[in-house]
């Protein structure tokens, strides 16, 4: 073709475009209708775009897809809905994007690195991973851990139930568009993180909690330092009353939303705050009690109400009596023990603070290179192979901050697990998804999603 | 109820086809496949055991895989745990959704990773794996190549080669991989393929 060629054919097209084939306005009839007033040219729209919808809302029903990756879908969770004009028809939660293969990867590690994979599943909630993991090795060994490092226990398990539930209130906020609510818990999410980080060395993915016991005896100044959190908590948790409890818009997008009675709640195997709101008080802290929390003071909050309402307000009292657990903990520790004395089971180092923060005793380690030969080696294998646990199986679950979180751990007698089973709230709580949403709106299944607050971490596995 | 006082009902309701233990306060009753449904039927109905609360599998090796769930009473407090053997070469058994609905997802997760199938499931589609994954990775003949087949820590030195980091001693492997002189990077070229 020719240069100069080019501007007749473009024109020829133009002309076809622009071509005039109504009332010269340069819009098609075919498109829409029009008229002509004072006021210049209206063109009607409404009846093209009414004949739109009579063709989509017939009968027809429509599948949304919803995530995986979406801000209101509360980790990487995929949704496929099927709707009838607004209405939810069917609801499937797809899971499944985060698993990583931990069960398996256990099996092949020792029983002490196991508390390193499970603390990274329910990322909100690593201290009760590592907490019911080590219980039921615990169980399975037959050994009783010193009180030091069950009140221990105990301390951490608190606070973390606070930061999950943060996370929670902070993450169904944002989802709700109450982006205050978001950043008031995420920075009071930020305190407890770095309390724990303080106590245990990390901030996340701690492996402070073993076989055992724990790694290493609390900081010296936890107690002021813990003191110092209950003081801004307890300053700070009545702002989630001002500025949420007796919110219009909050309560009504949580109110009568994700109704699910404890009868439903039942037979799917549905824990935690979801079935506490459905009037059953069932909180194995009390029912079944473990690391001696029957020695604690605490109330286990419940309502009638069955909604995401009602959910949202026992997670705040939740806190509130977290605390009080927490303030009960710092007057019974006392100095002692935090690691079970059985040598074939506790790493030999009776570990100290060195200037670096880490516990490198120079003392233990002059006293096996230097004197003893056989502790080298038994250091040694005890860290590269590890104990052997006595052939069983055993069930542990704790009450984690979504419900019962249980282990199922099988062993043939040796090193490694034959087996590592977790019964994961967030799982098992998915389920009743469908039940809560079917029937309702798009933005009343993020408010039930949100209420059931499934870490997918955790789901996945 | 006591896990004592359970048992014997179980046992008496159950007679010879099931044995009871009691280990770490803990009742696990063994009942056949066939069994499998009415067993759990029983613990609902008659031991009020509203509450289900998870269902999966062990491979035991040349055993079989073993289903184990766990069914609760709140109203009474107590539990038991409900397993059964299965053949390791086609493991099939009664899907239990009909009795407890929340075992849907249990058995999916089961039958996606140990390869059992639960016959009656409303949907036995894979859950947690992508649809394009083969073979059921829980199962023990499901090696994790990497963990076992790689040394650690690695290479130490620059120029220094791998079989000289072969550990002088058989490493302690984990239940169900092969004998690394049959399987793995040090198999003799004999049985390879």
């Amino acid at each position: 073709m020719t240069r100069s060629s080019e501007p007749t054919m473009s024109a020829e097209s133009i002309d076809e475009v622009t071509e005039p084939t109504g009332d010269g306005s340069g819009l098609g009839e075919q498109n829409a209708a029009s008229r002509t007033t004072t006021e210049g040219t209206i063109h009607d729209i409404t009846s093209e775009w009414g004949e739109i919808l009579e063709d989509a809302s017939g009968d027809d029903k429509v599948v949304i897809n919803f995530g995986p990756s979406h801000p209101s879908s509360h980790g990487v969770l995929r949704l496929a809905l099927e709707m009838d004009g607004e209405t939810i028809t069917q609801a499937r939660p797809v899971v499944g994007y985060l698993h990583t293969g931990i069960e398996k990867n256990c099996e092949y590690r020792t029983w002490t690195q196991g508390t390193t994979f499970v603390t990274r599943m329910d990322y909100l909630a690593p201290l009760h991973n590592a907490t019911a993991y080590c219980m039921a090795v615990e169980k399975l060994l037959g050994i009783e851990i010193p009180r030091r490092a069950q009140l221990i226990r105990v301390l951490l398990l608190e606070i973390d139930r606070i930061g999950s539930h943060l996370t929670t209130l902070g993450a169904g906020a944002m989802e709700m568009g109450a982006l205050t609510g978001m950043t008031i818990s995420m920075r009071e999410r930020e305190e407890v993180l770095h309390l724990e980080e303080h106590l245990t060395g990390l901030r996340m993915n701690h492996a402070f909690i073993r076989p055992g016991g724990v790694a290493q005896d609390l900081p010296e100044d936890y107690d002021g330092v813990v003191k110092k959190f209950i003081a801004v908590l307890d300053k700070r948790l009545p702002q989630f009353d001002q500025l949420l409890t007796g919110q219009p818009i909050w309560r009504n997008r949580l109110a009568g939303v994700g109704y699910l009675p404890v009868d439903a709640c039942l037979a799917l195997g549905v824990t935690g705050p979801i079935l506490r709101s459905a009037g059953l008080a069932w909180d194995l802290r009390v029912v079944e009690p473990y690391l001696g929390y029957d020695e604690f003071e605490f109330e286990v909050p419940t309502s009638n109400a069955a909604d995401s309402f009602a959910r949202y307000l026992l997670r705040v009292e939740e806190m509130h009596q977290s605390l009080r657990i927490i303030r009960q903990c710092l007057a019974k520790l006392e100095p002692g023990p935090v690691m079970v004395e059985d040598p074939k089971i506790a790493w030999p180092a009776q570990l100290s603070i060195g200037p670096d923060g880490m516990g490198n005793s120079l003392e233990h380690v002059r006293k096996i290179m230097g004197q003893s030969m056989e502790s080298l080696i038994h250091h040694f294998k005890l860290v590269t192979e590890g104990f052997v646990v006595p052939a069983g199986q055993a069930y542990v679950p704790v009450e984690s901050p979504r419900g019962e979180l249980g282990y199922h751990l099988v062993s043939d007698g040796g090193t490694r697990p034959m087996r590592v089973h977790v019964r994961e709230p967030s799982f098992v709580n998915l389920q009743s998804l469908p039940a809560m949403s079917e029937g309702a709106l798009i933005a009343d299944a993020i408010a039930a999603l949100g209420s059931i607050d499934p870490v997918m971490g955790g789901c996945d596995r | 109820m006591t896990p004592e006082q359970l048992r014997e009902d179980l046992l008496g309701w159950f007679g010879p086809a099931a044995t009871a233990e009691i280990g770490h306060g803990q009742l696990t009753v063994d009942v056949e496949p066939d069994a499998w449904l009415d067993a759990l039927t029983h613990a609902r109905d008659a031991l009020d055991c509203a509450f289900f609360d998870w269902l999966t599998a062990v491979d035991e090796l040349d055993a079989g895989i073993r289903i184990v769930a766990h069914v609760y009473s709140p109203s009474r407090r107590h539990g038991l745990l409900l397993r059964t053997m299965l053949p390791a070469a086609d493991p099939a058994l009664p899907s239990a959704v009909g009795v407890y609905l929340g075992a849907n997802w249990h058995e999916r997760e089961t039958h996606e990773m140990f390869g059992v199938r639960f016959d009656g499931h409303p949907n036995l589609i894979p859950l947690l794996l992508p649809d394009s994954f083969d073979g059921n990775p829980l199962r023990k003949d499901f090696v994790l190549a990497s963990r076992v087949a790689k040394q650690w820590p690695g290479e130490v030195d620059p120029g220094q080669s791998v079989g000289d980091l072969r550990p002088k001693r058989r490493r302690n492997l984990p239940p169900g991989v092969p004998d690394p002189a049959t399987w793995g990077p040090d198999a003799s070229s004999a049985s390879g393929p």
